[in-house]
């Protein structure tokens, strides 16, 4: 028997590591389902928890990241990375649902355009909870 | 047992193929094969890549709505096997398939039509644009040379004519 002697995935380490499961960050169609207000509240204004970064005080919603201090977060919303993600998430999402639709088990419908805009501060949102309590 | 239909390109999915992915929310990544595995990995868009159904139903490539799509439903009952039907089932499904197959099929052929008399116009129109390159505008230049010549020499013979007889009238003879 003739074994391969040629590597042909040498150097590719780092995409390896970048698609580990391990890895893996929400995907668009669970952020879509966060970004609705009433989630999107309880992840802006979390309970502390001392495991994640800043103590989960400082989250980006529509990036689904941590951050360590309002700075950061701050600084975060003008990058290019969170503007990208907000112009990713003006199309509704691929789902499952709409790869079942496209194999003819139902109609096509048509992802809608919204507008996206940055999160709320957390004052704004802990301000609204306290008023409604 | 059932097909299922693969996340990346909607084809089906016959027991014993594939691979799954269960994503931390419970949500079931069904896929047909590597390709299609690898392609999910790597976070690609089915809607812009375009080997998928996803892709041809978002740009119009196939019949997106027909009442004809919402006939095959998935069920999660387990139902009780009866004769009747069974074949009642089985001659419905083979009914919709046809009539779905000609619509698709209808939908695809009037919209390479459409295309086929776009073509057209724009075949005239480039005709019409390059006559030059079609048939010279120097041709024939000759013979209409010759004729204007042969006109001028008549009507100077007939002016001739005009004056010995001392008749005032217009030009009176016109050539082309």
């Amino acid at each position: 028997m003739v074994y391969r002697r040629k590597k042909y995935h040498y150097g590719d380490t780092h995409l390896r590591k970048k698609y580990r499961t391990k890895r893996r960050t929400k995907d668009l169609d669970q952020i879509d389902e966060d970004i609705k207000p009433e989630n999107a509240e309880k992840l802006i204004d979390q309970e502390v928890d001392l495991d994640k970064p800043g103590s989960a005080q400082f989250y980006c919603v529509h990036c689904a990241r941590y951050f360590i201090n309002d700075q950061a977060l701050h600084d975060h919303f003008r990058t290019k990375v969170h503007k990208r993600r907000l112009k990713a998430l003006e199309l509704e999402p691929y789902t499952i649902e709409e790869s079942v639709r496209a194999a003819g088990l139902g109609s096509f419908k048509e992802p809608q355009k919204r507008k996206i805009t940055t999160q709320p501060e957390k004052e704004e949102v802990s301000a609204k909870k306290q008023k409604t309590d | 047992m059932r097909i299922e239909t693969c996340y990346f390109c909607s084809c089906k999915i016959y027991p014993g193929h594939g691979i799954q992915f269960v994503r931390n929310d419970c949500k079931i990544f069904r896929f047909c094969r590597s390709k299609c595995h690898s392609a999910f990995k790597r976070k690609k868009n089915p809607r812009k890549t375009k080997w998928t159904k996803a892709y041809r139903k978002a740009a119009g490539k196939e019949l997106q709505v027909d009442p004809s799509f919402e006939f095959e439903k998935r069920r999660n009952m387990p139902m009780k096997y009866d004769r009747q039907t069974w074949t009642r089932a089985i001659d419905a499904i083979k009914k919709v398939e046809e009539i779905k197959g000609k619509r698709s099929n209808h939908y695809i052929m009037q919209r390479l039509r459409k295309g086929r008399e776009l073509e057209d116009e724009h075949d005239v129109k480039e005709v019409q644009r390059d006559l030059a390159l079609i048939r010279s505008p120097a041709a024939g230049l000759k013979e209409r040379k010759a004729a204007e010549a042969n006109a001028e020499d008549m009507q100077e013979s007939s002016d001739e004519e005009e004056d010995d007889d001392m008749v005032v009238e217009d030009g009176g003879v016109v050539y082309l």
